[in-house]
């Protein structure tokens, strides 16, 4: 058996050149699916190489005959042999295949790396993602509702509540919105009441380190797109003014609440009081009264949706003299929210309309009109922001490719290792002892 | 060879010899699925480079050029010709000078004749005409107690009928029919006014503005500036004997403010094409409003937003935009490099009458109108600071077809060599699994 040893079966990570010798019947001997290879150089020149005999020594007993069967079947060519013609993927006879710790090594690391990013991967598929785009927005549009929430620190029958816009309509708000008597200290605790521009604590609010800001209580652009569209659906309903105290009639605030429908176009919303402003018979009212305090709870355009934060929410403003003018200049931008993309069935979509606002407040004199005064504009740009996530075939394609990278990755780790192994190991035999060619254990781990 | 045994040793791809391999059927079949996989991926990133998309991007507006070009086509089907005037305004009130324009009148049939076209006429944006032709070189007219027009023919004169009104209009005198003037008797003024009455009238061309915050309107009479006023003289529109008097019933065929995006340009714009946005419509397009109340106002609040399309290639051909202040009306904005600048916009409008009231009638009773005015249509527009650029660009360069291409091709070859290799074991430990039980 000595020549068979010359030869060695191929180790899994080196360069097999040797040619020439005659694979040996497989150990299992059933012939089912085993194909023995159609053509070979040299294929047939082995009878004549000493050493071999012993594998055809006793051609009489049955396991002779089985492997003479065999041995037939793999000279012979059948048909289905021609799909397996275009086999291109090398596969070796186990036997000549050798498993090596390293390789044991680097198959295990591959797997936990090739999890890590499976997970990786899912959770990113599943989170989606968003989109946001800008455009002119289309369409000729007549009306835009404000809804409106507010407490000013005024008896209700001297307000008046209006608005002027570019048309030159006037609306007479106070007819549409509901009045409803209240006391100041009822809200000015109320949860979240802040100021413009400063968060709960007072504190000025920068918006920088928004991303590890994970307040709830702020709006859009914090907030998942599909929570929005969520909340946007659910049943748009104003709270109940709480009820005053026991025995008295009259608060000293007013809270108006409800929603109007104003003409698209700029215009200016203002709340002032009876006897200042407009030309009315003889109802002046006495200067100490005036208190324009107020605490804006919810201030919005467009549909109803109470659950989305704008920036003038829960604000509160405090006037320190009798006669103080708050101005807010409001610049509003269109918005949609789509969960899906809207080409596709089966998106949902809410409208709404996002502000800017900034605010500009000063004690006037008493030839001035004090009061509340909103001024919007509308941009003419349209914001779309898009939630969307990849379908289930693409995410599969995706899956399918990093894990092939990894296995490619790994098994080119294990080669470059072998081959760095192999490096070291020659350097360390040259410079020093050699074992000899035979029983060496640097040929194969 | 030791060159040829040092690279033997670096040979990292490592082959099986041909004897120890095995091929299997199942091998065969993978392969031959996974080549086809192969071509149609292949197939795949060939499209897609060949792709040209376009990406909308929105910048400020910093080149701002000084000039932009109005087109409109409208149709007033119960105002003739002769009582309408168009004019353009800035935001301080001042009409603007030295606009060009291409603008011109469409004498209509009256709508009870079907409204087709009678004759057409360009318009003249507040310039004299000057029709007095046959007359004697040392004629001077009258001016009928108004003082002269500046610019008229013969300076001191009102030598044409068109003269006189202009000078009534300057002492902001009401004209009327014009009887008792020589010259538009002479003209026959009065009977081509009144053979005129029950005709309609469209306005089509295109205006060269200024690109400021500023309104053009379309309003019956002459009108005239003077400082802060401008006032039309509404005395012909008033006293008229078409049964139910005028009205400023109409129909914008079209409005634009440039020139017209290419037609394929929603198309190529993809899945980033929302429903809401009008890429290339424009929103008054088509729009008709319809009254009988003479004294009635229309208002238009036009936002604009400059927009660019630049083609594929343009940054290479002439980057850079010049405003060409001789291009012909209709030109202006389209260059030699096929890149367009132009002017979406979206509008929000308004009606009333100028008697005032309220919307009781439609259930809101709150709003209530103002009340005065002159009756016409009146387009307000205002420009905004950002500009959205439209840009072609291939979807991949070459160099990333390539790697995509070998990312399918790789990727294919891999998970086919994994799933046949998966194969060919399973088949092998069934086998001796079988092998056992036999």
């Amino acid at each position: 058996m000595s020549g068979y040893n010359d030869f060695g079966p191929p180790s899994h990570g080196s360069s097999g050149h040797n040619g020439g010798f005659q694979p040996a019947p497989p150990p299992g001997g059933n012939n089912n699916g085993f194909q023995p290879p159609v053509s070979h150089n040299g294929f047939h020149s082995q009878p004549h190489t000493p050493g071999f005999d012993h594998l055809h020594s006793n051609p009489h007993s049955p396991s002779y005959k089985k492997r003479d069967l065999l041995d037939e079947d793999a000279f012979g060519s059948k048909a289905g042999n021609i799909v397996s013609a275009f086999d291109a993927f090398p596969k070796s006879k186990p036997q000549y295949v050798t498993r090596t710790t390293t390789g044991g090594k680097w198959t295990v690391a591959m797997l936990c790396i090739s999890l890590v990013l499976f997970w990786s991967e899912l959770s990113r598929w599943w989170r989606g993602t968003e989109t946001h785009t800008f455009a002119v927005e289309k369409g000729v549009e007549h009306y835009m509702n404000i809804n409106l929430d507010i407490v000013v620190r005024m008896k209700c029958q001297d307000l008046h509540i209006n608005v002027q816009d570019a048309a030159g309509d006037r609306i007479l708000a106070g007819s549409k919105l509901q009045r409803d008597p209240t006391n100041w200290s009822q809200w000015v605790d109320g949860k979240g009441v802040h100021r413009l521009g400063r968060d709960e604590h007072g504190r000025l609010i920068t918006g920088e380190g928004w991303t590890a800001m994970h307040t709830h209580e702020e709006g859009f652009g914090e907030e998942h797109v599909h929570d929005i569209v969520a909340l946007g659906r659910r049943r748009a309903r104003w709270g109940k003014t709480p009820r005053l105290p026991w025995g008295t009639r009259e608060g000293d605030s007013c809270r108006v609440y409800g929603s109007l429908e104003l003409n698209k176009v700029q215009g200016d919303f203002h709340i002032t009081a009876r006897g200042h402003g407009y030309m009315e018979f003889g109802e002046h009212l006495d200067h100490n009264a005036f208190n324009f305090s107020h605490i804006i709870s919810e201030l919005s355009f467009g549909p109803f949706l109470p659950s989305l934060v704008n920036p003038l929410d829960r604000t509160v403003n405090t006037a320190p003299a009798h006669f103080h003018k708050f101005q807010y200049f409001m610049s509003i931008v269109p918005t949609t929210y789509s969960v899906g993309h809207p080409s596709k069935s089966g998106s949902t979509s809410i409208f709404t309309n996002q502000y800017a606002v900034t605010e500009q407040s000063q004690e006037i004199s008493e030839r001035t009109i004090p009061g509340i005064f909103f001024k919007y504009d509308i941009e003419p740009m349209l914001l779309n922001i898009v939630e969307s996530r990849d379908s289930f075939f693409v995410f599969c394609i995706k899956i399918i490719n990093v894990l092939s990278g990894a296995l490619v990755a790994g098994h080119w780790g294990f080669t470059m290792t072998e081959w760095l192994k192999e490096i070291v190991g020659k350097r360390s035999r040259r410079s020093g002892h050699s074992d000899g060619v035979l029983g060496s254990k640097g040929h194969y781990a | 060879m030791p060159a040829k045994s040092r690279f033997t040793r670096l040979d990292a791809f490592t082959k099986t010899v041909e004897d120890a391999r095995i091929r299997t059927t199942s091998g065969g079949i993978v392969t031959i699925v996974s080549l086809i996989v192969v071509l149609f991926l292949a197939w795949g990133e060939w499209t897609d480079y060949r792709r040209i998309v376009i990406h909308p991007e929105l910048i400020v507006d910093k080149g701002r050029g000084e000039r932009m070009e109005i087109h409109l086509n409208v149709t007033f089907p119960r105002i003739p010709c002769e009582l309408l005037t168009l004019d353009v305004m800035d935001v301080s009130g001042e009409q603007q000078h030295g606009v060009q324009h291409g603008v011109k009148k469409t004498r209509l049939r009256p709508q009870s004749e079907g409204g087709g076209d009678i004759d057409s006429k360009a318009l003249s944006l507040h310039a004299a005409e000057d029709s007095a032709t046959h007359l004697d070189p040392s004629y001077c007219g009258p001016c009928y107690g108004a003082s002269a027009p500046t610019n008229a023919a013969k300076p001191g004169c009102c030598n044409t009928c068109d003269e006189v009104r202009e000078a009534y209009a300057r002492s902001s005198w009401a004209f009327g029919r014009g009887e008792g003037v020589e010259q538009c008797e002479r003209e026959h003024y009065a009977e081509r006014l009144d053979e005129q009455r029950h005709e309609g009238c469209r306005i089509e061309g295109g205006l060269r503005v200024n690109k400021v915050v500023g309104n053009f309107h379309i309003a019956p009479g002459r009108s005239f500036s003077n400082g802060n006023m401008h006032v039309h003289d509404l005395k012909n529109y008033w006293d008229t004997p078409v049964a139910g008097g005028h009205s400023f019933t109409h129909t914008i065929h079209h409005l634009r403010f440039g020139p017209q995006l290419p037609d394929d340009f929603g198309k190529k714009l993809g899945n980033k094409h929302l429903p809401w946005t009008n890429h290339h419509l424009n929103p008054l397009d088509g729009t008709k409003q319809e009254t009988d109340d003479p004294n009635y106002n229309y208002m238009y609040f036009v936002k604009i937003v400059p927009t660019s399309y630049l083609p594929l290639g343009w940054e290479k051909k002439f980057a850079g935009f010049r405003d060409d202040h001789s291009a012909d009306i209709g030109a202006f904005g389209q260059s030699v490099d096929g890149s367009v600048e132009t002017h979406q916009y979206s509008v929000t409008s308004h009606k009333r009458s100028l008697a005032g009231g309220d919307d009781k009638a439609e259930g809101h009773e709150e709003r209530m109108h103002s009340r005065g005015g002159i009756p016409g249509v009146f387009f307000s527009y205002d420009i905004s600071p950002m500009k959205v650029i439209n840009r072609e660009e291939r979807a991949k360069t070459f160099l990333g077809f390539v790697a995509g291409l070998c990312a399918a091709v790789g990727g294919t070859l891999t998970v086919a060599a994994a799933v046949d290799r998966g194969l060919f074991e399973g088949a092998t430990r069934l086998r001796k699994l079988r092998s056992k039980d036999l």
